[in-house]
């Protein structure tokens, strides 16, 4: 059975996993507070960490990423779900501290500054999937297959189109490199 | 006579209030930091005022449940700050949060589970958003603050076209 860790779990875990909340009103299996010296876990623990709703919170982002990747084997999965800057929910939730794009964490990935690693983090991650949704009448139209198909498309949306065709949320599954 | 608390008053306190701020520049009658516990027993003030502040802090919840402490049952807060597609939420390096007018939405008519987040209950009166001085004059600005579901529709699709200036909320402390 695959380990999985749920970070910032909230009420509704995800099946199977091991939930972890600051908020003991939650269905945390581990209380913990993020920003206070990371997860109460050893190194290698689990086969995939959720995040969800999680990362746009955190103080330090490439600290929290760290903890991620030290709880997560060789070769399993972080997957994270955060919103698309241009959302209004975004904006709307007062302890957001960050506004992020699909290249946010481009940061992590071997090569991933214009063909360097980044140096301010050892840690590397590629990226296995992301898929962008976007406001529902935006997808009506098509824009969220050619985003999500096209890598160029999408880029084109990122650089050009995005204030206007807004995204809404980002789910990014990464692949962990030891 | 009403009791009025300007917390980060700045220059230009509310008149006939009691200002506080961080910096002797101002026109402050308090020196004190906002972050931390306010110098005020609990339900001293019938009104307080919190403009362009909440931007700046380092907490939203702890500030506001600080003003809700000092503030009477029943007290108006009313809280102004710049709508996050503004320029004027990225002109100061000293602002930390980018907000919407449905930013203070975990103070009233919240779900129960963000209690843990938010303790101080307030009821939303009015929430008031300005736009730019173009949209105004075509309207939108009184579509926007006349009907619920069109300020709704703008947050989603237009704000980044039709870009706010500022929101305005009027709170009332529920004790």
């Amino acid at each position: 059975m695959p380990r999985i860790l749920d970070v910032g779990c909230g009420p509704k875990k995800y099946p199977g996993s091991i939930g972890l909340d600051m908020n003991p009103a939650t269905a945390a299996d581990v209380l913990c507070h993020l920003d206070r010296g990371g997860l109460p876990f050893r190194d290698n623990s689990f086969d995939q960490v959720r995040a969800e709703h999680v990362i746009e919170h955190v103080d330090n982002i490439i600290a929290t990423m760290e903890e991620f990747h030290r709880v997560t084997r060789p070769g399993g999965r972080i997957f994270l779900a955060t919103p698309h800057y241009t959302d209004y929910s975004s904006f709307r939730d007062p302890t957001h501290r960050w506004h992020l794009n699909t290249y946010s964490f481009l940061y992590f990935y071997p090569g991933g500054m214009h063909g360097r690693d980044m140096w301010y983090t050892q840690v590397r991650m590629r990226e296995v999937k992301l898929h962008v949704s976007l406001l529902k009448l935006w997808r009506a139209f098509g824009f969220e297959f050619l985003v999500n198909h096209s890598r160029m498309f999408g880029q084109f949306w990122e650089h050009y189109l995005s204030f206007l065709i807004r995204g809404k949320l980002m789910e990014f599954t990464f692949e962990v490199i030891k | 006579m009403a009791l009025i608390l300007d917390i980060g008053c700045g220059r230009k306190k509310y008149p006939g209030s009691i200002g506080i701020d961080m910096s002797p520049a101002g026109q402050a009658d308090v020196l004190c930091d906002w972050e931390k516990t306010l110098p005020f027993a609990d339900s001293s003030f019938d009104k307080v005022r919190l403009v362009h502040i909440i931007e700046e802090v380092d907490n939203i919840f702890r500030v506001l449940g600080e003003a809700h402490r000092v503030a009477k049952p029943g007290a108006r807060v009313t809280i102004v700050t710049p709508h996050y597609t503004d320029h004027a939420s990225y002109c100061s390096p000293a602002h930390r949060w980018h907000l919407s007018s449905f930013s203070l939405w975990f103070f009233s008519d919240r779900p129960g589970e963000y209690d843990y987040y938010a303790p101080a209950d307030f009821r939303e009166k009015r929430v008031r958003v300005e736009l730019l001085r173009i949209w105004r004059a075509l309207g939108f600005q009184f579509l926007v603050n006349h009907f619920r579901w069109y300020r709704k529709f703008w947050e989603y699709y237009l704000c980044f076209v039709i870009r706010g200036k500022t929101v305005e909320w009027e709170l009332e402390v529920v004790k």
